[in-house]
């Protein structure tokens, strides 16, 4: 990351509307039952199945940049029920449009990569048709193709999430939690996974960003099926890639937009932080010349007495 | 003037100050009006969210309380990734010892050969790097040792130098001491038993024979008459000959200093 950022309380979620608002009702097979629910033996007994039929529809908008472009085809190398799609005109409607599209292609979710200027990374999640979705903005981008990330890991191998603590504890996390979820968990029994698990994807909130990093997990070798203690310990991770960090910008409560669910108060643009750094720099002639004026007054106000022994010399 | 420096100081302190106020206030600056709808949000939740009594394999989801996290600074590159690298590895740990209760395999078998996410070439390509890298280590390494050595290597030389000439006198020393035993122990003068040339390293040192071929045993002509006759008259003969360069001479570069390095990178 190219500018120091300094590091902020993450206390900003107002706190009174923390306690007004009930939490989320439970969520069972058998519908949203009011907290302090349980279930029946019978209920227990007669379970529904729960199928997961997620797929993605991975799609980037028009003159979006290669390293960018690069980054999507790793996602979707490692969503394997993801879909992919033609690129999509910037300034197209979006709602519209995407959604017509999510469903053309049969799929449940969206993630799109939208590239500003040739140098800003949009990426939006959503769930299609009927929301929410959640715009981010993608900085700290390195790609699978870089040569210091070592790891290698199957093709289509279901990924193990592993989710930082703060997800749980701010309204807005869980639901993002909720969302990384749905998008970035291959279905079990998906056609075209793989029935082994060597890598985990890692969520980690830090600084209000989202910081993605994706490891192959190394055994020692010989470990075949029993994992013992010793095993365990010597477990060690390997970096794959992709890398980038999400700065959460809105959540909306519709499919690419509708009502706002949540802005983040610490967002700025990167528009209006290059026109600050612009600012910034234009001021500093003006800086330099009020400074020499100070200096000037400072050393007129402050004038040295001569030194009565400065003449002494002279006289002889 | 006292109170007016002191004046001077306050003000000038305010200024840098605001200054300063001026950079870093919009990076940390937390919006007041932004839209914080928990209500929605836990409606969307309830709307979208998985229930929460699915088996774990379909979500395949942990989370890690990791209280490290919250600590780091977020510039600070390693102390970052390796925050992140403990969380994974916890979870890491975490999913497996479900996989094993849950008695599902989850190893690979060695013998399970698929595509990767990552092509063989591009595999090789990060074994190369990996291999330079380790290469250029060393060489480094190689070429640090060499400095050193070669700082210490005038000091070795002279050393060596010192010692020779000792030893040399010493030896001479030895002989002469040897031969003044001897004649103080009654040996005549001028019969030595046997005739050592000390000057010029023993016996077997051969006389320089000047103006001599090899089969002739005349021992040559003394070359030191001609040397004072060329010094005194001249040697005659035209000096623009040898003033022109030869080939010999032209292929010489030992007074040349340009090309050579001056010791190793």
């Amino acid at each position: 990351m190219a500018k120091k950022r300094k590091v902020v309380d993450a206390a900003a979620a107002p706190v009174a509307a923390l306690e007004e608002a009930e939490p989320p009702r439970k969520r069972t097979l058998l519908g949203r039952k009011e907290n302090g629910y349980h279930q029946t033996d019978d209920e227990v007994a007669n379970k529904p199945v729960f199928r997961n039929k997620e797929k993605v529809l991975v799609l980037c908008s028009r003159r979006i940049t290669f390293r960018y472009r690069h980054l999507m085809m790793d996602v979707m190398a490692l969503l394997p029920h993801s879909k992919k799609d033609v690129k999509v005109q910037a300034k197209d409607n979006k709602s519209s449009t995407l959604n017509e599209l999510t469903d053309l292609k049969g799929c449940s979710s969206c993630l799109l990569f939208e590239c500003r200027k040739k140098k800003d990374l949009y990426m939006w999640l959503s769930k299609s048709p009927n929301g929410p979705s959640a715009k981010f903005l993608l900085k700290a981008v390195h790609t699978m193709e870089e040569l210091k990330l070592t790891g290698n890991h199957l093709k289509g191998a279901r990924a193990i999430l592993s989710f930082s603590g703060e997800f749980d504890q701010h309204p807005h996390l869980q639901l993002l939690k909720e969302l990384l979820t749905q998008v970035f968990c291959t279905p079990k029994d998906h056609r075209k996974s793989k029935p082994f698990f060597d890598h985990i994807f890692t969520f980690s909130v830090l600084d209000n960003h989202i910081w993605f990093r994706n490891y192959q997990v190394s055994l020692p070798a010989g470990v075949t099926d029993k994992l013992e203690k010793q095993a365990m310990e010597k477990t060690t991770l390997i970096e794959v890639g992709p890398r980038f960090c999400m700065n959460p910008i809105k959540i909306f409560s519709g499919s690419f937009g509708g009502q706002t669910l949540y802005e983040n108060p610490f967002y700025v643009s990167p528009n209006t932080e290059r026109s600050r750094d612009k600012r910034k720099k234009a001021g500093k002639y003006a800086k330099k010349v009020k400074a020499k004026q100070r200096r000037k007054a400072h050393l007129d106000i402050n004038q040295t007495e001569p030194s009565e022994l400065a003449n002494v010399w002279d006289e002889e | 003037m006292a109170q007016e420096y002191s004046d001077d100081e306050i003000e000038f302190s305010e200024s840098e100050e605001s200054e300063e106020d001026e950079e870093e206030k919009p990076v940390e600056e937390a919006r007041k009006d932004a839209v914080y709808n928990i209500v929605g949000i836990h409606e969307k939740l309830e709307d979208i969210g998985w229930p929460d009594d699915i088996d774990w394999i379909q979500s395949l989801s942990v989370t890690v309380e990791d209280d490290e996290l919250k600590a780091v600074d977020v510039n600070d590159d390693l102390a970052r990734e390796m925050a992140f690298y403990t969380q994974a590895l916890e979870g890491a740990r975490d999913a497996y010892q479900k996989f094993e209760a849950l008695g599902i395999p989850f190893l690979r078998p060695s013998d399970y050969y698929a595509e990767m996410v990552k092509s063989d070439t591009h595999m090789l390509k990060v074994k190369d790097k990996l291999l330079t890298q380790k290469k250029m280590m060393e060489e480094a390494d190689e070429r640090r040792k060499q400095r050193e050595a070669k700082k210490f290597s005038k000091e070795v030389q002279a050393e060596k130098l010192k010692e020779r000439a000792k030893q040399k006198k010493h030896d001479i020393e030895s002989v002469k001491k040897w031969r003044k035993a001897r004649s103080d122990s009654g040996y005549t003068e001028g019969e030595d038993e046997f005739p050592v040339n000390v000057e010029n390293g023993g016996p077997s040192a051969k006389k320089r024979r000047v103006l001599a071929s090899p089969g002739d045993r005349s021992g040559g002509k003394d070359r030191r008459n001609r040397e004072k006759r060329d010094a005194k008259y001249g040697h005659g003969g035209r000096k623009g000959l040898k003033k022109k360069n030869t080939a010999e001479s032209a292929a010489d570069d030992s007074s040349f200093r340009g090309m050579k390095r001056k010791g190793g990178f």
